[in-house]
């Protein structure tokens, strides 16, 4: 009796279908009728966000992003890559724009905006606004073209900042630098700590087509703090060349580390030859391998995915680069249409409120007036949103703020000096005749 | 023919040709044209973005002679070594008894995506000896970690040790290190299609050639590669067009840095990082005319071949 025996077999799915069906129709009306705390969300279309998260960074973003996924009906998609200009030029190119981007890059958003490819923040209901009032001016002045205000930055990372591991330097006798102090100060600390047998630099440069950006880092800090704030603006809008002595003299003075024997990890092969990412390990192996590592303040989030057990400011540390200036890089968020899904994700990813989300999880530099200091889960990176906020001096990255055909030549300049420290001027002329 | 419109021959066709026209026809037409045009595809320039690549203006941020010189040396070196050792394995693993999992194992990196591989790679080639497995045999062997894919000096110079100007200086090591990644991926996909072309060999030219006296060097040299020689060079012609448009390798593993770029990452980057269309543009259709002779030989003789059959 097989036939009989399937049927019963169906009328139990079935059965069990009903109850499901009826405790799915229970649920909707306890929520309908209910005592109304979860309100209806709120109708609103998708939107479309193409930035550079992944991994734990991108699991941060969507927890700041929940709140706002909880309120209304529409979905954030995020996209995130490391290739984000190709990506999102050939979005834009092909007329199929992201609703908004958040690359680290402004060479990029401002031709966008200066082509009116990008929507004002004025589209936005009270974006503009809060913007103007809780934004410092120095940051608002970058995201406004031609008069218009396009963008705000939404996260920040300061790259004044030498990393280094305490226990060595205590068991070698030396301090980290002061805030008054030169670069010939750093590199009398480098010679001190080669000279008691340990390698002084960790240096790694490496990072695919973007190969070199570390080093043009370096570079952009000691042009600001050796050459001063008119050189380094002069090096963003061309009236000053790269063949320029001062700039020149700043390329020597990151040689003196690089090529110096002793003073890196590996030698300047090892440098060019280590990605950036691997670079922030050595100092904070066990044996260390070398005492200091000079790289942005992300370079803490690397460092404490490594090492776990690792105590911000017992372990590893910072000191502020020395000379005073500090520069810096930050996500822009930027949108492609004035949509009210688009300016209420714009709206929420601007305020201090949901961005102290991720301050909490760590890793998180935000330049709002609103996120509370005191919500960094530690004194580092307390100190680094301090240097940020509080420089004397403020730059924005210089090979980002350049961009394009330069922020390439740049790049390849310094992976060619650091292979060979003779092409020097050579490289200097070429970035020059990238300038077209 | 009573009864046939002129045009229902082509209604069959029109699918064909729609897709081909959309996917390949106007995007080629498009490129040509905006080769002719500036970087926004906005003003006629005539050939300034073909005396672009000719006169090679800026060489940190796209090194035109370099991108054509390494497409040269994949067509090349890539060939002249995947389609030796496709070869040899086809005759060796029809030998063996386990000819089945030799031949699987051979043909795997075909099958993991080029990405993976390339991303597999990396590590092997990594400069930290912990890491990169490349290094670790040289350190063990007493030598110095080398930077296998940034290192710009030549390959002879990294065995003699006697500098860097020992070999003219465009043969660099981490081009021929990429290079044979190329070759360890299509190794694989030489073999199968010349040990289907062996399994044709009839035993009884080989039975003849022994009983004549002939011994398995000569068998090989004087029998099977005559026979085998169509086939032989439908795989080169495969894997030079293969050379030509090699992307993907490249990008992941140097991103076309250290003067490793060709020809296909060049034109990507000038296009979409630089976002200079007109330079770009002009790339893709030098690279276009690159493969069309390639193309029209291997038509050539596959028309060729049909006839004789």
């Amino acid at each position: 009796m097989q036939r009989s025996w399937r049927l019963g077999i169906f009328t139990v799915v079935a059965a069990f279908g009903l109850v499901l069906a009826a405790c799915g129709g229970d649920d909707d009306e306890t929520s309908a009728v209910g005592d109304g705390t979860p309100l209806p969300p709120v109708e609103i279309g998708d939107v479309d966000v193409l930035g550079i998260w992944g991994a734990e960074e991108l699991e941060k973003f969507d927890a700041m992003v929940k709140p706002w996924d909880d309120l209304y009906t529409g979905n954030v998609t995020f996209t995130g890559t490391r290739d984000i200009t190709a990506i999102l030029t050939t979005r834009v190119e092909g007329g199929n724009p992201p609703d908004i981007a958040i690359p680290a890059e402004i060479g990029l958003f401002r031709q966008f905006a200066s082509e009116g490819k990008l929507t004002p923040l004025s589209a936005c209901q009270g974006l503009e606004e809060k913007v103007q009032a809780e934004y410092p001016a120095s940051f608002i002045d970058l995201a406004t073209v031609d008069g218009v205000l396009y963008g705000f930055f939404m996260k920040a990372d300061t790259k004044g900042t030498i990393w280094y591991n305490p226990k060595v330097f205590a068991a070698n006798g030396v301090e980290p630098l002061g805030a008054d102090a030169s670069f010939d100060d750093l590199i009398a600390l480098s010679q001190t700590l080669l000279d008691a047998g340990v390698t002084p630099w960790s240096v790694g440069v490496e990072s695919g087509a973007a190969s070199g950006w570390p080093g043009s880092d370096w570079i952009q800090q000691i042009v600001l703090n050796e050459a001063g704030g008119e050189v380094y603006d002069g090096l963003i809008d061309g009236s000053i060349p790269f063949t320029d002595e001062r700039v020149k003299a700043a390329w020597e003075q990151f040689g003196q580390i690089i090529h110096t024997d002793g003073f890196v990890v590996g030698g300047a092969t090892g440098a060019n030859a280590t990605g950036f990412q691997e670079s922030a390990f050595p100092p904070f192996e066990s044996p260390p391998e070398a005492a200091m590592l000079y790289l942005g303040g992300f370079a803490s989030g690397f460092i404490a995915d490594q090492f776990p057990d690792a105590v911000a400011g017992e372990d590893y540390d910072f000191f502020t680069f020395p000379g005073g200036g500090i520069t810096g890089a930050a996500n822009i968020a930027y949108a492609f249409n004035g949509d009210s899904g688009t300016c209420s994700l714009m709206n929420h990813l601007a305020s201090g409120a949901s961005q102290q989300i991720w301050v909490d999880l760590g890793g998180f530099t935000s330049v709002s007036g609103e996120v509370d200091a005191a919500g960094y889960p530690d004194d580092v990176s307390r100190n680094q949103a301090a240097q940020l906020l509080e420089a004397s001096d403020f730059r924005f990255d210089l090979d980002d703020a350049i961009g394009g055909a330069v922020q390439t030549a740049v790049f390849t300049a310094v992976t060619e000096y650091i292979s060979d420290a003779s092409s020097l001027d050579a490289v200097l002329a070429g970035i020059e005749a990238a300038r077209q | 023919m009573v009864g046939r419109r002129w045009w229902v021959p082509w209604l069959w066709l029109a699918p064909a040709l729609i897709l081909v026209g959309v996917f390949l026809l106007y995007p080629s037409i498009d490129t040509f044209r905006r080769s002719l045009l500036d970087e926004r595809s906005q003003d006629f320039v005539g050939l300034d973005n073909y005396r672009f690549i000719i006169e090679n203006p800026q060489p940190l941020v796209s090194n035109t002679h370099v991108a054509l010189w390494n497409n040269f040396l994949w067509l090349f070196v890539f060939t002249a070594l995947t389609v030796p050792f496709g070869l040899v394995l086809a005759v060796l693993t029809g030998r063996v008894r386990y000819e089945a999992l030799a031949k699987s194992a051979i043909f795997i990196p075909m099958a993991i995506s080029f990405v993976a591989a390339a991303v597999i790679w990396r590590f092997m080639y990594e400069f930290n000896a912990d890491i990169g497995t490349a290094n670790a045999v040289t350190t063990q062997l007493g030598g110095e970690p080398t930077a296998w894919l940034q290192d710009k000096h030549s390959p002879l110079s990294f065995i003699t040790d006697s500098g860097p100007d020992t070999l003219p200086g465009p043969l660099q090591l981490n081009n021929f290190a990429l290079i044979i990644v190329g070759t360890w991926m299509w190794t694989g996909f030489a073999m199968v299609v010349l040990s289907a072309g062996l399994k044709g060999i009839s035993r009884e030219i080989l039975e003849a050639a022994r009983v004549d006296g002939g011994n398995e060097w000569q068998i090989f040299w004087r029998i099977i590669i005559p026979i085998l020689s169509p086939t032989i060079v439908v795989v080169a012609t495969t894997l030079v067009i293969q050379a030509l448009k090699k992307f993907d390798l490249v990008w992941v593993m140097t991103g076309g840095r250290f003067d490793t770029d060709v020809v296909a990452t060049l034109f990507f980057k000038e296009a979409f990082v630089i976002r200079d269309f007109g330079v770009g543009a002009a790339l893709a259709v030098v690279l276009l005319m690159w493969v069309v002779p390639v193309m029209v030989i291997s038509i050539r003789r596959f028309e060729f071949q049909e006839e004789i059959r």
